[in-house]
């Protein structure tokens, strides 16, 4: 499947959404801001729901399956590098200590980025096979 | 301390007297020099030199009856100076936006034809998404607590930043002010920021077709880059220039002048560029990209010319993203925008000789693309730097993002094993974050922009010239570049990859995305010549 009328549709029920959604934001402390916000969500998710259902209409992709548990761990790992960056803020007011705070958890999110999360979305490549 | 009651008397009617002998001179002068202004005969005779418009008789008068007085001149001084400001800003703001049509030139020759329209449509369609999200709420996150700017005015409606309060310092999170741009927002300073950091936002957006060209699913492409227009791009830009913790680390804990990034090397391309990366990631190869080994395969751009003049386009536009990034061109060191402009400028050439040596020195070839992907790598690593180093430092830092683009495109092809079709990747995730890198080692503390920047006292001082701290604060903003932002996107991307689906089906990729995406070929009086026969078996297994 292509694009198509559907997609069209529902990408139109996203942007009105969304469009609801920061309305309501923007004025919510009135109480019809709460009201348009909830509007906006509920727009939303059904948008949501309309993608859900017509992906399946794609077909075929060029794409093998990527382990969820190897990109979890991708991220995670990404993510913990630049917590080790924060918190070695407050670890030393010295700037060689931050430095090297900084360094570490950088390299640490590197390792996320361009070891793991690679290695996950390769492993089953279609490429391989 | 006793005080000469009549000395004092003496001094303050001797006081009131210069006072009351200043002011009637001056205003003396005022009506000397209206006396003296061209008369409605003479202008009436036509103005061939220019020295008759422009005089006294066009400053306005607050009261017809007291005539011209000193303060009616020193408001319309006031005035000159923010509309000089706002005149700059948007004209280098519209220049930016020009920057739309380069990268969709780029983008589209470095793909096969089969994919042209889809990929100009890509390039023409994140502005409209873009900048839809980011006049709802983009904005709001990013400015909404941003005010104080004196070169706009003051910027005041935007006076809402959410803080948090950790370890006794309050750090800026996101702005609150300007959804819609509606209520007290709706003022002409903020409309000047909103239009300049809106094409900012946009060319941050337009990285990610790039790398994602050929196989990324329209609808896809353009929930994803509402969202990033939304959320991803206005976050970190408000960590970084809206007032947020990053640009609080000098206040806050003594880091140099908190992260620095001049006109966005980290803000608009690093995010760019790592979230090209993250939905590259998902997205995974074009057909025929990879052999069993894991040896790339070279699928050739149609349009070299194409390539080339975006390139120039795209550095005309830069002229507007560097110097405009001062935000003004009168007042508060805004003089600067002079060499910030010859600095945007040599960085892009030594890019490219950076580029085209390596090619040539290593591959035996001045390649094409590399060249225009050298003169992008430079202007990207510039970009951060390019208001507070010299030129030589300028320089410097172009010719190692040329050689850099080379190493990475090298690296993310058969390291990572990521598909890049244009290099978006390498030229402004990779060359952006040298960029910001390079604030820390090469500010040479000459730059002076209203005595104080992000808050701290004093000018921007990188490594060589003495201050390591600077160097401190722009790896803590690397740092959350890669592990925040990469992080935001790759999940973000991945959620609607299993909402949407984010890649096309193989039958639409091997069939070219122009008619089963677009409906209209980009060319459809072209005759195709036949794929390389190592892209035809690899299409034949995909689709079988």
């Amino acid at each position: 499947m292509a694009a198509n009328k559907q997609q069209g549709s529902s990408f139109g029920l996203f942007l009105t959404g969304l469009t609801a959604a920061c309305a309501g934001v923007a004025c919510f402390s009135s109480g019809i801001g709460k009201v348009i916000l909830l509007l906006g969500i509920v727009l939303l998710l059904a948008s949501l729901w309309q993608f859900f259902k017509t992906k399946p209409l794609e077909g075929k992709i060029a794409l093998g399956s990527q382990p969820v548990s190897m990109k979890l761990a991708g991220i995670l790992v990404t993510l913990l590098g630049w917590v080790v960056v924060l918190f070695g803020l407050h670890l030393t007011p010295s700037v060689g200590g931050r430095m090297v705070a900084a360094i570490v958890g950088l390299i640490i999110s590197l390792v996320g980025v361009l070891v793991i999360l690679p290695s996950a979305c390769n492993k089953n490549a279609i490429w391989k096979a | 301390m006793k005080i000469n009651r009549s000395k004092f008397l003496l001094y303050l009617v001797l006081a009131l007297l210069i006072g009351t002998v200043a002011h009637a001179d001056s205003t003396a002068d005022l009506k000397a020099a209206a006396a003296k202004a061209p008369t409605t005969a003479d202008l009436q005779q036509g103005d061939p030199g220019g020295s008759l418009t422009g005089t006294i008789n066009d400053v306005p008068v607050s009261d017809s009856k007291a005539g011209l007085t000193l303060g009616d001149v020193a408001n319309q001084v006031g005035q000159n100076k923010i509309g000089i400001n706002f005149t700059w800003t948007l004209v280098c703001g519209f220049l930016v936006m020009f920057m739309q049509a380069g990268f969709a030139m780029v983008e589209a020759g470095l793909c096969r034809v089969k994919n042209a329209n889809h990929t100009y449509m890509m390039n023409f369609t994140v502005y409209a998404c873009g900048l839809f999200a980011y006049w709802l709420i983009g904005f709001a996150i990013q400015m909404g607590g941003s005010a104080g700017n004196g070169n706009l005015g003051g910027l005041q409606p935007l006076s809402g930043e959410h803080a948090l309060s950790i370890f006794g310092k309050t750090w800026g999170i996101w702005g609150e002010k300007g959804l819609f741009l509606s209520g007290h927002t709706y003022d002409v300073g903020v409309m000047v920021i909103f239009l300049f950091q809106m094409v900012f936002m946009d060319t941050a957006l337009t990285i990610v077709t790039g790398a994602c060209a050929e196989r990324w699913k329209f609808l896809t492409f353009c929930v994803s880059s509402v969202l990033m227009g939304a959320f991803t791009y206005p976050l970190f830009a408000n960590w970084a220039w809206g007032g947020g913790w990053l640009a609080q680390l000098g206040t806050n804990v003594g880091l140099g002048k908190g992260y620095c990034d001049f006109a966005g090397s980290g803000v608009v391309h690093a995010v760019g560029g790592l979230t090209a990366l993250a939905v590259a990631l998902i997205l995974g190869p074009r057909i025929g990209k990879f052999n069993r080994d894991g040896s790339g395969n070279p699928i050739i751009g149609h349009d070299i010319s194409a390539v080339l003049i975006g390139c120039f386009i795209l550095a005309f536009g830069w002229f507007g993203f560097n110097p405009g990034s001062t935000l003004g061109a009168s007042a508060a060191g805004c003089l600067r925008i002079g060499s910030i402009a010859v600095n945007t400028m040599l960085a892009g050439c030594t890019g490219t000789f950076g580029a085209m040596l390596y090619m040539w020195i290593f591959k035996g070839k001045p390649d094409a693309s590399m060249a225009g992907n050298g003169l992008l790598a430079g202007l990207v690593a510039i970009t951060a730097p390019s208001g507070f180093v010299n030129t030589v430092g300028a320089a410097i830092i172009g010719f190692l993002a040329g050689g850099l683009v080379c190493l990475s495109v090298a690296f993310v092809e058969s390291k990572l094993k990521v598909d890049d079709p244009v290099g978006a990747i390498s030229v402004h995730g990779t060359c952006g974050l040298w960029g910001v890198l390079s604030v820390g080692l090469f500010a040479d503390g000459k730059s002076n922009y209203g005595g104080s920047w992000n808050g701290v006292t004093g000018s921007v001082t990188g490594l060589f010239y003495g201050d390591a701290s600077q160097l401190v604060a722009q790896l803590i903003g690397i740092a959350t570049l890669v592990g925040f932002v990469f992080t935001f996107s790759f999940v973000l991307n991945w959620v609607l990859d299993i909402v949407l689906g984010q890649r096309v089906s193989a039958e639409s990729e091997v069939a070219g995305l122009d008619l089963p995406e677009m409906g209209q070929l980009g060319y459809p009086e072209f005759v195709f010549r036949p794929e390389p026969e190592y892209l035809v078996a690899a299409e034949q297994v995909a689709i079988a």
